[in-house]
């Protein structure tokens, strides 16, 4: 209990930092629409191709959109020592990465719930009626994400190069998570629901729990002064 | 040479070039870091009888 | 007084045995195993790949291992362990995927495609790529170890996910002709084949064990030197 109340602590004061200033939230916001933009002027997305090309063009955006955030994340604490101070309280350091990962996977959220819709919209695509289970699946490839990106912006946090280093350890890494989200996604796509996607929904949801916790195990390695 | 032997000959090639290569990469680095060490550690005995 | 002269004659005498056993490996897959029913002459470089394969896996297990230990008694050697055995292991599975690309061109007509295990040695690379990337950009040497010791074990523990989803997606491919999941690797393969392979996968991994001591060994050096320069001040 002691540890979910570190966690929620640490949350919400990362999201009152964030709800004060808003960097994050919008930078990521925008970002995504510009990737929107980006995809239409690069790929000549009509009515037709639109269905089989949503699940890839859809996770290129979140993946590069999240990377920002993942960039942001320990900003905080990185300027005026806070890191040092935050180590120095008796705190469980599991605790802080559920949180990190949380307060990430909340602006991640957000932002695709806002992204989402707009790629609708944006290249007129009339399947509405996909977008609940679609985002349900994008949320367990959310949370796969948020989870290894949270370890992996800690390790970084001293790299030199680190904006460029981040995504170069962390997108190998999670091969696994994108393969399963956008199968998931094509068979509902295709077919309206799951059907044989199953196994892969299956691999997903592994994949999350076995890093969730392997990271709150691993995270006092990772953050150290 | 057949063109079967041929891609074997490729293959081959250039695995034990690159494997003969890091070796003698390894080695020289090896060496290198020999030297080093022997030159601080005379050193250090030329500083500790020094201080005697 | 620089190494004993033990040390250096037993790394003579793995040096010397592991060329004898590259030479044997060498006579077993170019001379005595015969050419394949199919596949021909360009089969043997089955004899290089296999091997390979083996010697990076070890590698990249050794990382896994050094990378625990290292996490839970922070003592140096097993870091050293970790670095060697990751510089290794990214020089092999390089190897790998050459060699599978030479392999692939007579057998598939392409110089690459997207097959499970070419993509899952290309994904491997990228990740411990990364990981060596990693070590040289942390500029804190203890720092640097720990972040590299969790990104050893978050990415082999990674590796069978992505072994298992790369697989999955690409069943319509050829599965892999050895070290199939359902059936045992020796009743995959004819008993002539078998032999020259084992000889050849003996002798990689003499030939790995021998890089690795030495590379260690560098490590070990480097850090004395690092040592000795920093109570000297230099």
């Amino acid at each position: 209990m002691e540890f979910l109340s570190q966690t929620y602590l640490l949350l919400h004061k990362d999201v009152r930092l964030e709800l004060r200033r808003r960097e994050s939230l919008l930078t990521m916001f925008f970002f995504g629409t510009l990737l929107l933009f980006v995809f239409h002027f690069s790929f000549d997305l009509v009515p037709e191709k639109i269905a089989e090309m949503a699940p890839g063009l859809l996770w290129l955006a979140f993946l590069f959109t999240g990377t920002l955030g993942l960039a942001q994340l320990f900003q905080a604490e990185r300027e005026n020592h806070c890191l040092d101070a935050l180590l120095l309280a008796p705190l469980d350091r599991g605790a802080l990465f559920l949180a990190k990962t949380c307060f990430n996977l909340l602006l991640m959220v957000l932002v695709e719930l806002v992204i989402m819709p707009l790629f609708w919209v944006l290249f007129d695509w009339r399947a509405w009626n996909l977008l609940p289970q679609l985002f349900l699946v994008t949320l367990l490839g959310t949370v796969g994400f948020c989870v290894l990106g949270t370890i992996m912006s800690a390790i970084t946090l001293r790299a030199r190069a680190r904006e460029l280093l981040l995504p170069l350890v962390l997108f190998p890494l999670m091969v696994p998570v994108i393969l399963a989200t956008i199968r998931c996604m094509e068979n509902i796509v295709r077919a309206g629901e799951l059907g044989d996607a199953w196994p892969w929904l299956r691999l997903l949801l592994g994949f999350d729990v076995i890093f969730t916790t392997l990271g709150i195990l691993i995270f006092d390695w990772v953050i150290e002064s | 040479m057949t063109p079967a032997w041929g891609f074997v000959a490729l293959a081959y090639g250039i695995v034990w070039g690159a494997i003969v290569i890091y070796l003698v990469a390894l080695k020289r680095r090896y060496r290198s870091a020999e030297v080093e060490l022997n030159r601080l550690r005379s050193s250090e005995v030329t500083e500790n009888n020094d201080k005697k | 007084m620089g190494e004993t002269g033990q040390l250096k004659k037993r790394k003579g005498i793995h040096g010397t045995l592991a060329l004898i056993a590259i030479g044997v490996g060498l006579y077993y897959g170019l001379v005595v195993a015969p050419p394949d029913a199919y596949q021909g002459e360009v089969q043997r470089i089955m004899y290089l790949h296999i091997p390979t394969i083996v010697a990076a896996y070890v590698a990249f297990f050794l990382v896994f291992v050094g990378s625990c230990l290292y996490l839970w008694k922070k003592e140096k050697r097993d870091d050293i362990l970790a670095h060697a055995s990751a510089e290794i292991g990214v020089f092999l599975t390089a190897l790998v995927i050459v060699e599978g690309s030479i392999w692939g061109k007579p057998t598939w007509g392409v110089w690459w495609t997207w097959d499970a295990r070419l993509t899952t040695t290309a994904i491997l690379l990228l990740i411990f790529i990364g990981y060596l990337l990693l070590r040289s950009l942390i500029e804190d040497e203890g720092r640097a170890a720990s972040a590299a010791a969790v990104l050893g074990i978050i990415g082999a523990l990674d590796i069978p996910l992505i072994h298992m989803s790369v697989y999955w997606w690409r069943t319509l491919h050829q599965p892999p002709s050895i070290f199939r999941p359902d059936k045992a690797p020796w009743e995959n393969i004819a008993w002539p084949l078998l032999i020259p392979l084992i000889v050849n996968i003996v002798a990689f991994l003499i030939l790995f064990f021998y890089l690795l001591s030495l590379r260690y060994r560098l490590g070990e050096m480097r850090e004395a030197i690092k040592t000795r320069r920093l109570e000297r001040g230099i």
